[in-house]
């Protein structure tokens, strides 16, 4: 069995993600992450996408070498590790049980505790990965292709949704209005490229929702008007235009997360102001995050690209946390595709 | 009477839309939903839940592939099963996530850009089309 008399500091886990297009493998040990290894696959790449038939055999084929990797990293042997920390969701199935399935495994050969994580909670708890951390309470602003979030974070264990998507995500926004524009899919770092070249010049609208949530699905329809009238008029608009659409495109994606989050800091009274998830690597909100800060007299805390994106790390340290809570997953455990907050 | 469109003048006309939908379907869960990026495929899906009283709303499942909401009907927990093949390249990786049970029970299925898994089209299936007429008009046209 774990040895629970060990001091919180001597503890070393070992962290599975596989929820989606990565296989990721991190080990943590002593308040640190000394490995993270993500085995990026490459093969979607000429997908253009998540494709789930893909995924989760690419996690069968990954999954073992990429565990090696991290262990090899870290200079840590298999017998050190206290418990395993996992993904339960949400995420593609197929894919979340390759990495379930292999947790059981090692969890069962080791006799070590398996933590379950729950993937949105870990990209808050990335934070954590290095300093600066940020100090509890804080909100987080979680932006990937799948999830738009505004979180509330009390403690490690304790955080809830303030405010989130209707309907399109932030970084489907990107996407699918990049796509709108002919740039392959998914096009959010194209956008984000082509938007330091361009002027913001063209005004699409601010959709209207109240309270903390947000809607893009309507940004994207607008986008889609304005280019259809435009192009009657020119067919070559799109291409004469390019940058400044992308330019004014992320400029509305980025003032409506940059002003609900504005709001959330009102209405809570917190200063510490945290990003999260695979669109946080957008060059123009982070540089607007800084700069909004600055006005509003906030702490901003933006991690590193590679705890941004889907990564083992962030499941190690959700799961350290869990773990001095002694929070144990039974051994009949199953995914979870759709997975509550 | 045979419905072969329905006019929507605006957003808050779609709810009446759905039920006119509803009425042409005649009991047929399967529906198929075309129409180009913006012309309101998840917003349609959207209502049509709200209509039902799903507990969750509906969200665009482009990225998830799948998504089920549920609501109560006759004390029995029913579901709509909501999917987007937009990021699919072929039939066999629609066969892979499962995409004939949707199909087979007997519960709402409705599956944005389904155009790759025409083959796999249950008899009974509903198909339509959603077109833009002008900025916050549409038009359902049942194919």
């Amino acid at each position: 069995m774990p040895n629970l008399q060990k001091s919180p500091f001597e503890v070393t886990i070992l962290a599975i993600e596989s929820s989606c297009d990565d296989t990721s493998a991190a080990i943590f040990q002593n308040g640190r992450i000394l490995s993270n290894v993500v085995a990026s696959q490459a093969v979607h790449k000429l997908y253009g996408g998540v494709v789930p038939e893909v995924a989760s055999r690419a996690h069968q084929e990954n999954i073992v070498p990429t565990v090696d990797a991290a262990f090899q990293k870290a200079g840590v042997q298999k017998q050190d590790i206290d418990a395993i920390a996992f993904t339960l969701g949400p995420g593609l199935m197929g894919s979340l049980a390759v990495g379930v399935g292999f947790a059981k495994a090692f969890a069962l050969s080791l006799n070590v505790p398996m933590i379950e994580v729950n993937h949105m909670h870990a990209h808050v708890l990335a934070h954590f990965a290095e300093d600066p951390k940020p100090p509890f309470p804080f909100l987080c602003l979680t932006v990937s292709g799948g999830h738009t979030q505004i979180v509330l974070v009390e403690n490690a264990l304790k955080m809830s949704i303030l405010g989130e998507t209707l309907d399109d995500a932030a970084g489907e926004a990107f996407d699918k209005t990049g796509k709108l524009l002919g740039l392959d899919y998914p096009a959010g770092p194209a956008i984000d490229r082509l938007a330091t070249q361009g002027k913001v010049r063209f005004d699409f609208p601010e959709p209207q929702i109240p309270n903390l949530n947000f809607s893009f699905s309507g940004l994207k329809t607008s986008v889609l008007y304005f280019l259809k009238k435009e192009m009657a008029q020119n067919p070559y608009f799109i291409s004469e235009n390019l940058a400044d659409i992308c330019a004014s495109v992320q400029d509305r994606i980025i003032r409506i997360l940059i002003k609900k989050l504005k709001k959330a800091a009102k209405q809570t009274g917190i200063r510490h102001i945290a990003i999260a998830g695979g669109v946080s690597a957008n060059t123009g909100l982070r540089k607007t995050l800084e700069l909004t800060g600055q006005i509003e007299g906030w702490t901003t805390y933006v991690p590193r690209f590679e705890y941004c994106t889907d990564n083992a790390a962030m499941i190690a340290i959700a799961g350290y946390f869990k773990f001095l809570n002694r929070e144990f997953a039974a051994h009949d455990v199953a995914p979870m595709a759709r997975m509550a907050f | 009477m045979i419905i072969n469109e329905i006019f929507i003048p605006n957003l808050s006309a779609l709810k009446q839309a759905v039920k006119t939908l509803l009425k042409v379907a005649n009991g047929r869960k399967k529906i198929m939903l075309y129409g180009e990026m913006g012309a309101g495929k998840t917003t349609f899906v959207r209502v049509f839940c709200h209509h039902f009283k799903t507990k969750q709303a509906a969200q665009s499942p482009t990225f998830s592939l799948i998504n089920e909401y549920y609501y109560i009907e006759n004390n029995r927990n029913q579901r709509i099963a909501h999917l987007d093949l937009y990021r699919l390249k072929n039939i066999e990786e629609a066969l892979n996530i499962g995409i004939e049970d949707y199909l087979d029970d007997e519960q709402y299925c409705l599956i944005e850009w389904p155009d790759l898994i025409e083959p796999l089209f249950p008899p009974d299936v509903l198909k339509i089309k959603l077109e833009i007429i002008g900025d916050n008009q549409r038009k359902i046209i049942i194919l």
